[in-house]
This record gives structure tokens, C-alpha cells and sequence, in this order.
């Protein structure tokens, strides 16, 4: 048989979620799916993560939100969405009609907040998996973010837990002092799986005009120039905890994705290259295959956590 | 919206600082509204693409007008002839003209008239007068390809050549002889500040293209809010990208 024929096999299994590939487009960067089903079939994606859903309609951030810095992009948007029924009423309806898995991606003020639309969006028989953006500040807690304290990772795992009808995904941000502590507090709250790295805390700065680049001063560093420490984190996590993990943070390349597998995800996502390149996607899946072809691959599962020290 | 590849027939410096890059496709391109964009690859170190408005435009190829600004589009300012880059288009709902927009009226400052000289081509059966700013007579632009379709009124800032003063106020001193049914509008800030003003005086409805710094050029990544008010008088963050880049400029908070 010659490399080109040879069927590859780009499957895996998330919490019991069969995924065609590993290739995830992380939330904030592929909107509700939409908006790039002009460009190629999104079908062949193994699924996609929604833009962060809250309980109520958010506008965001000011703008600018978004910086272009060396290898990385700053963004603050600040979760602006439609809110759970806005995307219940205008998204859903073509979600519905998608082949490949859609997790919806969930943030809040208030732990009750994220119940309340947990188990909302949930409830839809279209969303496979439900993500856990817990980087908002907790307005209760003055305002520090849920996802820094691991009491607090675990707090709000185990209350959502109890409201979420799907697997739930914990995603983890990187800016906290230890990532495993972190990976293993929503491991004991209950989370099927988790995904990292959430974008690390950056600022840009035109000292002309004095003035930060941004309009809310600080913001969300991804792309090229956080791979090392998303890499670094993926690793961490995923040998402090038993549930899957999935790994995210500048993948431009399948290479790139056979390394966040190697240092022990099962999926990924892909974020800013959505943002890049609207076709990012569509080349990732097709990169994977080659890639694995190439490399007599067969199985892309018995790339995750192949990491030889 | 397609992403298509293109090659660099010319890229030229018309004035100081602002290039004139024509790309053709060797594929027909899908059609263009006027006031549509395009987001154009950059290249090199640089990640996000850069927005540019459709200058003019034929079925294989398209002309767009960069201001050197920052790295990115200083880059761009660098790309030879014959080179081949990669643009998303056309993006955006461009300028709509009702059917009792007889008179337009295009208000334009400086690389801000660049949008501007593609409505009469998409629609060629109104009367146009134009008014274009710039700063002084070595930064003027464009001054034929609005003369083409119109009665052109030339200004600068300090009066080296043309009317002395802001677009704006010269046009204040015309306008009610001139009786246009809409404005068309693009430029600085304060320019459509100025216009907006003058729109609301004269009940003359205008109608702005806006810019900001952007992401995906595709609706997705929400990174180029511009905040409009709402018949309701709510104020909400609209997609610049996708939701304009025009806008009713009364709706806009500028």
C-alpha cells in the first residue's frame, strides 16, 4: 500500500464524545460556528467550542480589544455575547444541524450565574460537552477569578456538576502558581475533563501617547508565543490528574498538535489560527493526516502522552 | 467572503507615507458592493491581518490605499511587484443608497476618501458631488477619480492648494445650496464628529465608514466592536467587521 492511500486513523474518545479528529476550535475565536461555514465544512472538525455563553446578554469590553504583540495576539473582548436565550433562539438552530461535536462554552459572574446556564444550555440535545471558563472574575469573591484559587476550582466545579447534564470540561487558566494543584481541584469537583491553557495575562503599551494599546489595559496573550507554557502546563496537568485532558495555545501547525498530544492531551484546540486564517481549521485536518501518513502513524491515540524522558 | 490569492501587479507610494497596491486574481473575483473590504495577509513576523478598503475594483482585480501606521502595515508597504499575498473578500455591507438618493454627496478626509470612489460605480445612475480633504497641497489624493463622477471640491488645512480649512466647515458654507439627500462619509475622528453634526443641523442623513483594530475580518472573534446606539437609545457593541464598517453616523458613538 503507498503512503497516499493508506488510511489513518484520526479518531479519539473524549469523556464517551467520539471526536472524527482531535481538532477542536477553542471558544472566542470561531463565534457559534457560523461565520466560517462559508470557508469550508466545518463538518470536518472534530468539534467546536462555542464563544462563551453567560446568563445575560453581555457587550463586552471597549475597543480596541486586540493587539497584535510579538508572535501572540492581546485580546480583551470580555465575553461579549448574545446571552443563554439570545443563543438559544439564533444559534442553536444551526448547531443543530452539525455533524461534528459542539460544546458549548459557559462563564458567569456568580456561581449561580453558571448553573443557571449550565444547565440551560445542557439541557439541548445539540451540545455534547459543556466547557467551564472560570477565568471571570467572581464578583462574591471581590472580584478574583474562580479559576485561580484551587478551592475555588474545585467549589465551582462541584456546584456546576450537580446542574450539568453532559460531560463537563474544566478549562484552566494559566495564570495561577501551580497548574497541577489546579488540574487536580476540578478533577475532584467532579470534572470529566479539562482544557488549557485560557489565554496568559499580558499588556501591550504605545509609550508615545503613554497609553496601553488596549482600551481595558490589560488582556489575554495567545498564539505562537504561548506555546512553551501551554506546553509546559499540558504536561503538568495531565500527570496530576486520571481524566482527559485537552490542550490549546498558539497550535499553528499539525506538528504543533502532535506535540500538546506527546506531552499528554487527547484533543486540542485551535484558537487565534481561526483568527489568522479562516481556512485554519480545514488545513489542520488535512496537516494531521498527511502528518500521519508521512510518519506511519496509524492511530493518533497512542500519540497522547507518549512522552519519552 | 472568500480567502483568494492574488498577485501584486504594483505597489507605489502616491504620497508621503500612503501606497497604492493593485492585486489581481487570476480567478473572477465575487462581486463587490461599494465600501466593502478586504483583510489582507500580511506576511513576515505578522499574525493578524490588516483591513483595507476596496479603492476600485474590476472583475479580476482590486486597488486599495495603505497608510504606513505601525510594523504591520509597514511591512506591507515593503511587498514588490509580482509578489503573491492572500485577502479575504469582500467583506462587510458597504454603502446602501436608498432609491430617493438622488444627490450623494461624498465626504471624504485624507486616506478616508479611498472608500468613497466605489459607490458610483456600483451605483452609476446618481448625481454626485464630492468634497475632499487633506492637510496640505503634497498629501492630496484621488483628485481625478472623484472629478470622473462629479463636481470635486478640493480642500486643505492650511490652503496650499484648493479651499483653506477643514473639509467639514467648508462644506457647512455650501451645503444648503447644494440640497444633497445623503451624506457618505470617511475620514479622522474629529472629522466625522464634524459631520455628524452637520448631518443632525441640516436633518441631511449621513451614513460613515468606520475603522478599528480587528481579528478574524469574519464575525467571529468580536475584536472590532464599535459601539452604536440603538433606536431604543441602548447603546451596543456592534461588529464593525461583519455588522458595518458602515454605519448610520447619528447611531454612532464616535
Amino acid at each position: 500500500m503507498t503512503t497516499e492511500n493508506r488510511t489513518v486513523d484520526t479518531s479519539v474518545v473524549l469523556c464517551g464524545v467520539i471526536l472524527k479528529n482531535p481538532i477542536i476550535t477553542a471558544s472566542g475565536t470561531f463565534g457559534f460556528g457560523k461565520e466560517y461555514a462559508g470557508f469550508y465544512d466545518i463538518n470536518k472538525l472534530g468539534g467546536i467550542c462555542t464563544k462563551g455563553i453567560t446568563k445575560e446578554k453581555r457587550e463586552g469590553n471597549p475597543s480596541p480589544r486586540i493587539a497584535e504583540t510579538p508572535m501572540g495576539i492581546l485580546n480583551s473582548v470580555g465575553l461579549q455575547n448574545p446571552g443563554v436565550d439570545g443563543f438559544i433562539a439564533d444559534d442553536v438552530p444551526f448547531l443543530e444541524k452539525l455533524e461534528c461535536a459542539v460544546i458549548a462554552n459557559v462563564a458567569g459572574r456568580t456561581e449561580e450565574d453558571y448553573c443557571y446556564t449550565v444547565d440551560k444550555v445542557s439541557r439541548l440535545d445539540c451540545i455534547k460537552m459543556v466547557e467551564l471558563n472560570i477565568s471571570c472574575p467572581n464578583v462574591k469573591a471581590g472580584g478574583m477569578a474562580f479559576g485561580v484559587l484551587p478551592q475555588s476550582v474545585f467549589d465551582i466545579t462541584c456546584r456546576v456538576k450537580k446542574y450539568c447534564r453532559k460531560p463537563l470540561m474544566v478549562k484552566l487558566s494559566p495564570n495561577v502558581s501551580n497548574i497541577a494543584d489546579n488540574a487536580k481541584a476540578a478533577e475532584d469537583g467532579g470534572a470529566d475533563c479539562i482544557s488549557l491553557i485560557n489565554p496568559v495575562g499580558g499588556m501591550a503599551i504605545d509609550w508615545r501617547s503613554r497609553k496601553p494599546i488596549l482600551a481595558n489595559v490589560c488582556g489575554g496573550l495567545s498564539g505562537p508565543a504561548v506555546k512553551p507554557i501551554a506546553l509546559k502546563m499540558v504536561y503538568e496537568a495531565s500527570k496530576a490528574v486520571n481524566i482527559p485532558v485537552v490542550g490549546m495555545g498558539g497550535i499553528m501547525t499539525a506538528e504543533d498538535i502532535m506535540e500538546f498530544l506527546v506531552a499528554g492531551a487527547t484533543a486540542v484546540e485551535v484558537g487565534s489560527a481561526n483568527i489568522f486564517d479562516p481556512e485554519a481549521g480545514n488545513t489542520l485536518v488535512n496537516e494531521l493526516t498527511n502528518l500521519m501518513k508521512r510518519c506511519n502513524i496509524n492511530n493518533v491515540r497512542e500519540i497522547t502522552g507518549s512522552l519519552i524522558i | 467572503m472568500k480567502d483568494l490569492e492574488f498577485t501584486v501587479e504594483y505597489n507605489r507610494e502616491i504620497v508621503r507615507g500612503v501606497f497604492e497596491m493593485r492585486l489581481v486574481s487570476s480567478e473572477p473575483l465575487p462581486p463587490i458592493h461599494c465600501g466593502q473590504f478586504m483583510h489582507l495577509k500580511v506576511g513576515g513576523e505578522f499574525l493578524l491581518r490588516r483591513p483595507f478598503c476596496i479603492h476600485k475594483f474590476d472583475e479580476y482585480g482590486i486597488t486599495i490605499i495603505v497608510a504606513v501606521v505601525g510594523g504591520g502595515t509597514r511591512r506591507i508597504a515593503r511587498i514588490k511587484d509580482g509578489e503573491k499575498v492572500k485577502a479575504v473578500l469582500p467583506i462587510g455591507n458597504g454603502f446602501t443608497l436608498g432609491e430617493n438618493h438622488r444627490r450623494i454627496l461624498l465626504l471624504g478626509g485624507g486616506v478616508g476618501c479611498a472608500p468613497l470612489t466605489t459607490v458610483a460605480v456600483t451605483y452609476p445612475d446618481r448625481e454626485y458631488i464630492s468634497y475632499i480633504g487633506f492637510a496640505t497641497k503634497s498629501s492630496v489624493m484621488f483628485l481625478s477619480d472623484f472629478e470622473k463622477f462629479g463636481k470635486t471640491v478640493l480642500c486643505t488645512d492650511d490652503g496650499t492648494v484648493g479651499r483653506k480649512g477643514y473639509v467639514t466647515e467648508v462644506l457647512r458654507e455650501d451645503i444648503a445650496e447644494i440640497k444633497p439627500d445623503v451624506i457618505l462619509t470617511c475620514g479622522s475622528t474629529p472629522m466625522l464628529k464634524a459631520a455628524a453634526r452637520l448631518s443632525l443641523e441640516t436633518k441631511i442623513p449621513a451614513y460613515m465608514s468606520g475603522e478599528t483594530r480587528m481579528g478574524c475580518g469574519v464575525g467571529a472573534c468580536l475584536v472590532c466592536a464599535c459601539a452604536v446606539r440603538e433606536k431604543n437609545g441602548e447603546a451596543v457593541n456592534k461588529r464593525a467587521c461583519v455588522d458595518g464598517p458602515v454605519f448610520r453616523l447619528e447611531d454612532v458613538i464616535l
